[in-house]
């Protein structure tokens, strides 16, 4: 399906010379290398390399869980490198959702309380249940992740990360741990997401195939951007082959 | 070195806080066990170095008046190794400046020769010299207390003559550890003295030449004591032989001897507990661990090891973190027995040193501290071992909550999502949680035993000193004296209240136990000097029987009803068949009370005191003193105040000094329990917790769910803790009780309280001690690995 959405104006993030570097002196690991890069709001992005590439890194720097070392990140024209531990909270509260390899579900919680958690601290949140049919999983909030699938339990994740209508949905590997065609639902999920409710979905994965789905597909390479691709067309996740 | 070798280095330095705090109170456990058997074998053998260099007699026969050559025959009984005799007389000690005089012990000492038989060791000065009969050596600890030194010269009374000694050296001896005033139960250091003088001295001034008034028997090895004492008893019977006695009656030997009992009883009966909850905290917190390791065990299985050598990998684990943790309390215990003998060699007044351990105390650490910590380690790794290897391989199975139950609707309405974490995974993991709550409530449990020994120690004196006893002096006579005494005491002026005691020695028998004690004679309703029941009512002494204090009730295993055999030890010597009418309440000593005129006819000598207690006008109270300081027939004046504070630092540096340090190490278990479980809490948690932080919840809500977890397991741990408290208590107070005093378990709502406050401030420390690493993890690389 050809992607005929208007071209967004403003970016939700611009990066400007961010550097990361782990440990120091000859020890030291640079994770990213002077990434300047702009993603604009409401797209689906793509960051796409081998293991160790950056991108990873830069997710975790963007999504308000890590710092960098040298450079500036801006959300909507507001400096992430200057925010305190609890500003950093409070954009992870308000604005961010994650989605991670390993689900990193609540254990003791039922699917519809493991959406509920969020919602709970939200400030607009949408109806637990409404997150969980987003996700195709309306028929199952009384289980527990224990008694759920892989790719159900990454569907709650999602329908977690979503429920409380984020800006940005970051999602590390999010097909990771998943057979293709559980992948592939997976996908089909956070794609609805992004047309449906308009959030930024920024999707970290080395399975070159999902670059397919993507507005955007930013290739990674030692921890620096090797090239940026807007993609004419974009294929539907039914159709991804990996 | 093998590569799982190394992991195991690698994974004890990861989890070195843990290890250390689990390490921390099971070496606590060890140090206490150490510590305590090393003090009581170090102090037997000091003790039994010292009897034996210093030639401590083992037999001691009293007698009115024996002439010399009478030594030759009880040199002759068989079995005796040395015979000697010697002269002893009371004396009084008038210092200036004390309104009363103080009870003192003459002793002989041999002419131109040391004793062959208990000898003395001089601290200070020289020895006597022949042709000076007012040289005297005095006892160091009694010069010590009144800052007497050679060279001093003092007032003394000997049988009624008043006469100036001179010092000239300070002596320490077996015979005189403890020295007690006659007719008191504490030692007293500065009450009561002992004076050496030459042997002519002595004979001229107790009218004894050519004659002793006792005789000192040492006797070779492996002798039958009872044909001794029958022998020489036998052959001092027609010079007025009060009856021999061996060292185990003789009462500085006595005292010492409960004292060491003291501290044996306690070293037997309180270190286990200590050591038994440090091996359950163990057991509780190793089989925690092993549990976290799962996915590795799994991991490690999948690449060709097999069961028993990953079995072996985990268990050098575990042993590694309780040897070390047993080895460190072996050395720490070993440093504190040393320490703590040296503080006992100053109470007990040993010239010198013995220091010996007890091997079976490391072993026993060992043994309990491995045993613990393998068996928590088994159990986890025989259920780890059913897994197969394939479950490491898979994403984690998150752990099943689908049996935690539900909460029910209403529960539901109110809870937030947090809280429902809190309560699924306490009721999910019922066991994990029982474990933790019953390893906080055996912390408690110590802290409110050890907390309620401490009330029981005040408890005690002041049961002795205000409830049971309310006289505020007690005066002694030199011989039984008529009741008319009474009146002259009564008519000072400031005396309130005198009540007549007749205090007879004896030794009661009941079937096969024997104790040498007195009985008191006491009037049929006493008002100052009592015995009292549970209820700390007047026993009413009736005619007929007698009444016996529980603690020597449970001596000679007798109850009411029972006819004991008294053996009189003074005048005519009667053996009389007295009933037991009743058992008292006492807390000090194991006296035993009869009716005064029953006993003074059962002696077939009527109207006899030999004690006063009274009451009186403290304003007046020097005056009176100087009256009685006055009276030939006075042999001393003992104020309560004095005997209260002389018991009062007696058990604080003696036996129940230990309460301190015991109630410290109390302390550090309780609160290592308390922090281990909050340690292994969040590492089973860290990966939830960095989860929530990642979705926005701040560090205060995050850690809500950890601490909510710790306060609801420290919460329902409290009445545990009271409940397995007060089982405790007694246990402990009945290895704090020596024969000379009973400890009785109190239970006080500030002991619990106390204890729950502890228990809740090192809940409180622990969490803010967790929250601070929580604070601080590194929320990516948690998310990153999978368990």
């Amino acid at each position: 399906m050809p992607d005929e959405s208007p071209k967004k104006t403003f970016p939700a993030f611009s990066i400007k010379g961010l550097t990361k570097v782990y440990g120091e002196g000859p020890a030291a690991v640079h994770a990213l290398r002077g990434v300047d890069l702009e993603i604009p709001a409401g797209e689906l992005v793509v960051l796409l390399g081998p293991s160790g590439s950056g991108k990873s890194t830069l997710l975790n720097i963007i999504g308000g869980l890590d710092r960098g070392t040298k450079g500036a990140v801006f959300f909507q024209d507001q400096d992430m490198s200057a925010m305190t531990d609890r500003a950093l909270t409070r954009y992870r509260r308000d604005y961010v959702g994650f989605v991670f390899q390993f689900y990193n579900l609540m254990p003791s919680l039922t699917a519809y309380e493991n959406v509920a958690l969020v919602t709970e601290i939200a400030r607009s949140p949408m109806d637990p249940n409404d997150a969980l049919g987003l996700v195709g999983l309306g028929n199952r909030a009384d289980h527990f992740p224990s008694q759920l699938s892989g790719g159900e339990q990454q569907r709650v994740a999602i329908a977690r990360a979503v429920a409380k209508k984020p800006t940005v949905l970051f999602c590390d590997e999010p097909t990771g741990a998943l057979d293709s065609a559980t992948g592939r639902s997976v996908l089909k999920v956070l794609k609805n997401i992004n047309e449906e409710l308009k959030t930024t979905v920024l999707i970290v994965t080395h399975a070159a195939a999902t670059a397919d789905m993507a507005d955007r597909v930013i290739h990674f390479a030692d921890g620096g951007i090797r090239e940026v691709v807007e993609n004419k067309t974009k294929r539907n996740p039914e159709d991804i082959q990996w | 070195m093998s590569p799982l070798n190394r992991k195991l280095l690698r994974d004890l330095w990861r989890i070195k806080g843990q290890a250390l705090a689990i390490g921390a109170v099971i070496a606590v456990g060890v140090l206490m066990l150490v510590m305590m058997s090393g003090l009581v074998t170090s102090l037997d053998e000091t003790r039994r170095a010292y009897y034996e260099r210093y030639r401590l007699a083992d037999v001691f026969a009293p007698v009115k008046r024996a002439p010399e050559h009478m030594i030759a025959d009880l040199a002759a009984i068989p079995g005796v190794a040395a015979a000697e005799g010697r002269v002893t007389g009371s004396a009084l000690i008038d210092l200036s400046g004390r309104d009363l005089p103080l009870q003192a012990q003459a002793v002989s000492l041999p002419e131109f020769r040391e004793p062959r038989i208990n000898d003395i060791y001089l601290t200070e000065g020289r020895s006597l010299e022949s042709n000076h009969p007012d040289e005297i050596l005095l006892l160091q600890s009694f010069a010590g207390a009144h800052g007497l030194k050679p060279g001093d010269t003092i007032a003394a009374t000997m049988n009624g003559r008043r006469r100036i000694l001179h010092i000239v050296g300070l002596a320490k001896s077996p015979e005189f550890l403890y020295t007690v005033a006659p007719g008191e139960l504490v030692s007293d250091d500065s009450r009561f003295g002992v004076i050496w003088m030459s042997r002519k001295a002595l004979e001229a001034a107790y009218d004894m030449e050519g004659a002793f008034n006792e005789a000192l028997l040492l006797l070779t090895p492996n002798v039958r004591l009872p044909a001794a004492l029958d022998a020489a008893d036998r052959i001092l019977k027609p010079y007025g032989g009060t009856g021999a006695y061996g060292r185990k009656d003789q009462t500085s030997n006595r005292f010492v001897s409960e004292e060491i009992d003291g501290l044996r009883t306690m070293s037997t009966g309180v270190p286990p507990i200590f050591l038994a909850v440090a091996a359950f905290l163990l057991y509780i917190v190793i089989s925690r661990m092993v549990q976290a390791e799962r996915e590795q065990i799994g991991l490690i299985k999948a690449f060709g090891y097999s069961d028993f050598e990953v079995g072996v990998h985990y268990f050098k684990l575990v042993v590694a973190i309780a040897a070390g943790g047993a080895l460190a309390g072996c050395l720490f215990g070993i440093a504190a027995g040393r320490a703590m003998v040296n503080l006992y060699l100053a109470y007990f007044k040993f010239p010198f040193l013995v220091f010996k351990l007890d091997p079976a105390a490391f072993v026993t650490g060992f043994l309990v501290s491995v045993g613990a910590a393998s068996a928590g380690g088994l159990f986890v790794l025989r259920r780890v071992f059913a897994l197969t290897p394939a479950a490491a391989m898979r994403p984690p199975i998150p752990p099943d909550y689908s049996r935690a139950g539900a909460l029910g609707k209403a529960l539901d309405a109110v809870l937030d999502q947090p809280s429902r974490m809190v309560l699924r995974r306490l009721t999910r993991h019922p066991g994990r949680m029982a474990g933790a709550m019953i390893g906080i409530a055996f912390g408690m449990a110590l802290s409110v035993a050890m907390i309620g020994i401490m009330t029981g120690f005040s408890h005690m004196i002041d049961l002795t000193f205000n409830v049971i006893d309310r006289s505020d002096v007690t005066v002694t006579f030199n011989e039984a004296m008529s009741d008319k005494t009474v009146f002259e005491l009564q008519s000072l002026s400031g005396v309130i209240e005198v009540e007549p005691v007749r205090v007879v020695p004896v030794v009661l028998h009941h079937g096969r136990n024997s104790h040498r004690g007195v009985i008191n004679g006491l009037v049929p309703l006493p008002r100052l000097n009592r015995a009292v029941d549970s209820r700390m009512a007047t026993i009413h002494l009736g005619k007929g029987g007698i009444i016996l204090a529980q603690a020597l009730a449970d001596i000679l295993a007798a109850r009411p009803g029972d006819i004991l055999t008294v053996e009189v030890r003074e005048g005519r010597r009667p053996v009389l068949f007295i009933p037991v009418a009743g058992v008292a309440d006492t807390l000090l000593g194991a006296p035993a009370f009869m009716q005064i005129s029953a006993l003074n006819r059962a002696l077939g000598e009527q109207n006899r005191i030999s004690a006063a207690c009274m009451r009186i006008d403290s304003i007046q109270s020097a005056r009176i003193y100087r009256t009685l300081k006055q009276m030939p027939s006075v042999a001393g004046v003992s104020l309560k105040s004095d005997a209260r504070a002389a018991l009062q630092k007696q058990m604080d540096t003696g036996a129940g000094a230990m309460r301190y340090i015991m109630a410290a190490i109390a302390a550090v278990i309780t609160f290592g329990i308390v922090y281990n479980a909050a340690r292994i809490a969040y590492a089973e948690r860290a990966r939830d917790l960095a989860s929530l932080r990642v979705i926005g919840f701040t560090k205060g809500e995050a850690s809500f769910v950890l601490l909510g977890e710790l306060a609801a397991v420290t919460l329902g741990a409290l009445p545990m803790g009271a409940v397995l408290g007060y089982f405790l208590s007694f246990g402990i107070a009945k290895g704090f009780s020596t024969d000379l005093y009973q400890i009785p378990a109190s239970f006080s709502p500030e002991s619990y309280g106390t204890a729950a406050i502890a228990v809740m401030g090192a809940a409180i420390v622990s969490g803010f001690l967790v929250k601070r690493d929580m604070d601080k993890a590194d929320l990516v690389s948690v998310l990153k690995t999978r368990e």
